[in-house]
């Protein structure tokens, strides 16, 4: 059984905030609007994209991810658990954590349990770049990292989580006061890896002197 | 688990994602036109999800059990309920999508082309369907939203093969 939580989204255009929910699952419903929303405004991002000539570094680095196969994968694994942000009908961002197979790396912690967070990404129309602008709404990346903040203090790892970003999204973790413990020579591309500790973790939380 | 985030959280973080791109997870390749082209099938095989959802809701809408729908298919019993339970990893039989296409009275080779047996010639069919799926939920009893669901699939199906000279 799933939990759905308030929160709130900023419109992008006119910064207002809109009510939202937050999933403690990726459920079918998930799944399809990925399938029959974020593909087709994907491709119009690429579209785009091609059509001027982009250099490489301009395309979105999740641009191949499948959410369907990353959430079948999950089926029957209790250390997987996926989380979405849905705001006026659409599922606005997805993410999949790991609670059980990596362990810290941070010296001051090193192999302490934490949450992974293992894949993030929002809806295409709230990426930046020239396709959207301004991107529909934002604040869905911040909420789904509190979450999983959340969730490691709720499974008794003080707040630690970790995760590889893409190098595109580098600065938003480094502004999150993640640790940045730079290219990651064990993962797949040396992708920069990205550590918090409890107390960056509080502070996060605590932002606006919540809590 | 439910999640409490107090108003001035919001104000505190809004910087965060200005301006930059939010995204954690794994890097396939250097991003590129090359690469735009390689991923744009990626989802693509993924009309069985439609193709399982139409089945559910005609099989609802005819007030029919999943045995009786086996029965009168002549499908086995297992694979009908692997199709409702709407797993995109079961490939359907060619032979059941026939058989169920025939007693839902729908266009065979739409059908076909929607269970991901067949090369769809019209790519449409398969987004058109997908959108249906996604505007179903899943109810014990077919609401009258649902029915206009099916009947838009129904009308999907058949339209198109009249197009497409089926």
């Amino acid at each position: 059984m799933s939990f759905l939580s308030t929160v709130f989204l900023k419109r992008g255009d006119s910064g207002e905030k809109v009510v939202a929910e937050l999933c403690d699952a990726i459920e079918p419903v998930d799944i399809i609007d990925w399938a029959t929303h974020w593909l087709p405004a994907r491709d119009q991002c690429l579209n785009i994209l091609q059509a001027a000539n982009a250099p490489p570094e301009a395309y979105p680095q999740s641009a191949h991810w499948n959410w369907m196969d990353k959430t079948r994968s999950m089926q029957g694994l209790l250390a997987l658990q996926g989380l979405s942000i849905r705001c006026e009908g659409r599922t606005q961002g997805l993410m999949r954590i790991d609670l059980a197979s990596e362990q810290c790396q941070l010296e001051s912690q090193r192999s302490q349990p934490m949450v992974y967070v293992d894949y993030i990404e929002i809806a295409p129309w709230n990426w930046i770049g020239p396709y959207f602008n301004p991107p529909r709404f934002r604040w869905a990346g911040q909420i789904l990292l509190r979450a999983a903040v959340e969730i490691s203090l709720d499974q008794a790892f003080k707040g630690r989580i970790g995760l590889h970003s893409l190098p595109q999204a580098s600065s938003f973790y480094r502004r999150c006061g993640l640790t940045d413990c730079g290219p990651d020579p064990n993962y797949p591309r040396n992708l920069p890896y990205f550590e918090a500790t409890p107390e960056q973790a509080m502070a996060f939380l605590n932002q606006g002197g919540s809590k | 688990m439910k999640f409490n985030i107090p108003a001035s959280w919001y104000e505190a973080v809004d910087k965060f994602d200005e301006g930059v791109t939010v995204g954690a997870g794994g890097l396939a390749g250097h991003a590129s036109p090359e690469l735009a082209a390689q991923h744009a099938h990626v989802g693509r095989d993924d009309g069985r999800i439609a193709f399982y959802q139409f089945v559910t809701l005609a099989r609802r809408g005819r007030g029919m059990s999943v045995e009786e729908l086996a029965s009168e298919a002549d499908i086995d019993l297992g694979e009908l309920l692997a199709m409702e339970q709407h797993d995109s990893h079961f490939i359907p039989d060619t032979r059941s999508v026939y058989q169920l296409a025939n007693v839902f009275s729908v266009s065979r080779p739409k059908l076909m082309a929607l269970a991901g047996l067949t090369r769809p010639k019209d790519d449409d069919v398969i987004g058109e369907a997908m959108k249906f799926a996604a505007r179903s939920v899943s109810v014990q009893t077919l609401s009258d939203a649902e029915r206009a669901i099916l009947e838009g699939y129904v009308s999907l199906l058949n339209e198109k093969a009249k197009l497409g000279g089926d």
